[in-house]
């Protein structure tokens, strides 16, 4: 496969070539934030620090119908009426640029929710089949990144249909599957001294530091589940407001609700957060996750305990297979500092007495 | 059908009444008299009515699989989707997701006594599977219904309390908190009734549901009785959106109690996180 070369001058330009074929997310500036926004032809794609939110909008986005309703009247009788109900429209196929290597991997960790769990989601489905990720490799790790932890790395491909790594003046390109060629065809090939430039910079790749081990995670977790005075620590500072589930690749909870209009309307899903108290407020009063601590502990429990026990990674395998990424945005997007690593290295240390 | 989980099939409610001051009971058919007659489901089953405009919840399926004129739903009026349910009348169309949920395994209770502990409207789930039971009356032994509630006016189904009572085949025992005049049953909780019964475990399944604090006491006073935790079983409720194990919150560890519950045995609960 012949690696491609995308110039820094040429982004925009490709961008909306692709998004003459796509629905086009790409990563923009707006303020501090760098989020995903639909390809609009005054836009500048910013691929100099990974997106603030993840890339999952693109295959779970923040609200999507499930279906529209209509009341129609009786006119021979107005005490009547009845409902008629249309499927939501079809997904377009869709085209993520510039997302990092953790973004891309959390397609499989919602792919285990939506379409091996049980029930295949045919919305997720057909999503899925007609999304594809433009990935950007990292060159560095912020102090947040801990995709070491979870299987990835800087450079991780798995997930991505073409992989952009930076060089002098722009991009190499690397297609990962047959869209990714087409997607990449349209590039003029890289040269000679753009692929010697990549090879130094693989050859002595980032240094992401000690990985510990997550295989005793799920136990430990366990041991230290009715330890509320753990989870009461852990979660003294946090204020519930979600911001961590809402910008994580693998957070896949989501609400149903209605919106109305008149006599018709449509159901609506949303993302949700098991951070909220409302989140399993039953009608009846009983909530079973009263507190922060209770909460704090499904998603850390969810995300390192439940999901591995669902999921089991292969025999032998040197890590379990967390519903995690390590991209570091709940850690680093926390208005009061509730580190996910923290707690996960106090579960491995003080669940191993328990 | 639709291939879309989310998406209802439509019914009509055909008869709605009052069980009590909060309580109202809802029989529905499904418009599609084809998927109605295809309709299969098993006791303790439950379904995802939907207001559309309003939203949708989760209720047990209270009429049996072996009455299928009609799904059978009694509703407590505590939020928004089940006050504008109560507002529903005859004739009137709602959205009806299911069968969902795993069921009561009758067929390992068959042969056994069955002793059916209910509190207010966890009498609802108990329904389905005492009148499934009845239907098939010669598999079972001694059958006995503990059921109390806050005030005799909250008590569900009387109409069919009294008539099973009268049934000569099954034993039942009313309790209130509050009794008022003319009250010719027991009086106190459910737990203490069971005591002073001396239910007896062997060749017995206990089968509880009511009020959270209520099936913890029952529990307690059936393992005083000697029941296994395996002979006690128990119906669990959730806020529950999607219904199919997708949304998320219904979970408890890996487990979800849409798609593995909303029945477990005390055994299988022992071994989930303490989160319920």
């Amino acid at each position: 496969m012949v690696a491609r070369f995308l110039a820094d001058e040429a982004v925009a330009a490709q961008a909306a070539a692709w998004a003459q074929d796509y629905r086009l997310l790409a990563p923009v500036r707006e303020g501090q934030a760098v989020v995903y926004r639909p390809w609009a032809p005054d836009m500048h794609p910013f691929l100099g620090r990974p997106p603030s939110s993840s890339a999952k909008q693109a295959l779970l986005p923040q609200t999507e119908d499930l279906l529209t309703y209509t009341y129609r009247k009786d006119h021979t009788d107005l005490t009547r009426t009845e409902v008629f109900l249309a499927e939501p429209l079809p997904p377009e196929p869709t085209l993520v640029l510039g997302c990092r290597p953790c973004d891309a991997r959390g397609r499989k960790l919602l792919d285990r929710v939506f379409l091996e769990r049980g029930v295949k989601d045919p919305l997720y489905a057909a999503k899925r089949a007609n999304t594809f990720f433009i990935t950007l490799a990292c060159e560095r790790m912020e102090n947040t990144c801990f995709c070491h932890w979870t299987g990835g790395g800087p450079t991780s491909e798995e997930g991505s249909d073409v992989m952009l790594f930076a060089v002098s003046g722009g991009f190499v390109a690397r297609a990962l599957t047959k869209t990714g060629e087409k997607l990449a065809a349209a590039l003029p090939e890289a040269t000679p001294s753009a692929l010697q430039e990549l090879e130094a910079k693989l050859a002595s790749p980032v240094e992401p530091g000690p990985v510990p081990d997550l295989r005793a995670a799920p136990e430990r977790f366990l041991a230290l589940f009715d330890d509320l005075d753990f989870w009461t620590d852990q979660s003294a500072r946090c204020l519930s407001c979600g911001v961590c589930t809402y910008l994580c690749p693998t957070c896949s909870c989501f609400n149903i609700t209605d919106e109305n209009f008149g006599l018709k309307g449509k159901r609506l899903r949303t993302w949700d957060t098991c951070m909220s108290a409302l989140y399993t407020l039953e009608g009846s009063g009983h909530n079973p996750r009263v507190s922060r601590a209770h909460r704090l502990r499904n998603r850390v429990g969810h995300k390192f305990c439940y999901h591995p026990r669902e999921f089991p990674a292969p025999d032998g395998a040197r890590q379990p297979e967390v519903s995690c990424t390590g991209c570091g945005r709940c850690i680093k997007s926390c208005p009061v500092a509730v580190d996910i690593r923290r707690i996960v290295l106090d579960i491995l240390e003080k669940g191993e007495n328990k | 059908m639709s291939q879309n989980p989310y998406m209802p099939q439509l019914a009509t409610i055909i008869e709605a009444f009052d069980e009590t001051p909060d309580i109202k009971t809802f029989r529905v058919v499904l418009q599609d008299e084809t998927a109605m007659r295809a309709f299969c489901f098993e006791p303790g089953q439950v379904a995802q009515l939907s207001v559309f405009g309003t939203g949708e919840s989760t209720f047990v399926i209270c009429s049996p699989p072996t009455r299928m004129e009609y799904l059978q739903f009694s509703v407590m009026r505590v939020g928004e989707l089940t006050h504008r349910l109560h507002t529903l009348k005859e004739g009137d169309p709602v959205g009806l997701r299911g069968p969902l949920g795993n069921h009561f395994d009758y067929r390992a209770m068959r042969g056994k006594d069955i002793i059916f502990v209910g509190g207010g409207l966890g009498l609802a789930p108990l329904r389905t599977l005492l009148l499934f039971m009845l239907d098939n009356r010669p598999d079972y032994g001694k059958i006995t219904l503990i059921y109390g509630g806050r005030t005799t006016e909250h008590l569900c189904f009387k109409d069919e309390l009294r008539e099973w009572a009268e049934r000569g085949d099954m034993r039942v025992e009313l309790t209130v908190d509050n009794p008022d005049k003319g009250w010719a049953h027991r009086v106190g909780v459910v737990p203490a009734v069971l005591a002073e019964l001396g239910v007896s475990p062997e060749n017995a399944v206990a089968v509880t549901c009511g009020p959270p604090i209520m099936i913890r006491f029952t529990i307690q006073a059936l393992e005083q009785l000697g029941f296994k935790d395996e002979q006690i079983v128990t119906t669990l409720e959730r806020r529950m959106k999607c219904g199919v194990g997708l949304c998320g919150r219904c979970n408890i560890g890996e487990k979800f109690v849409c798609v593995d519950g909303p029945v477990f045995t005390q055994a299988q609960l022992k071994g989930l996180p303490q989160e319920f």
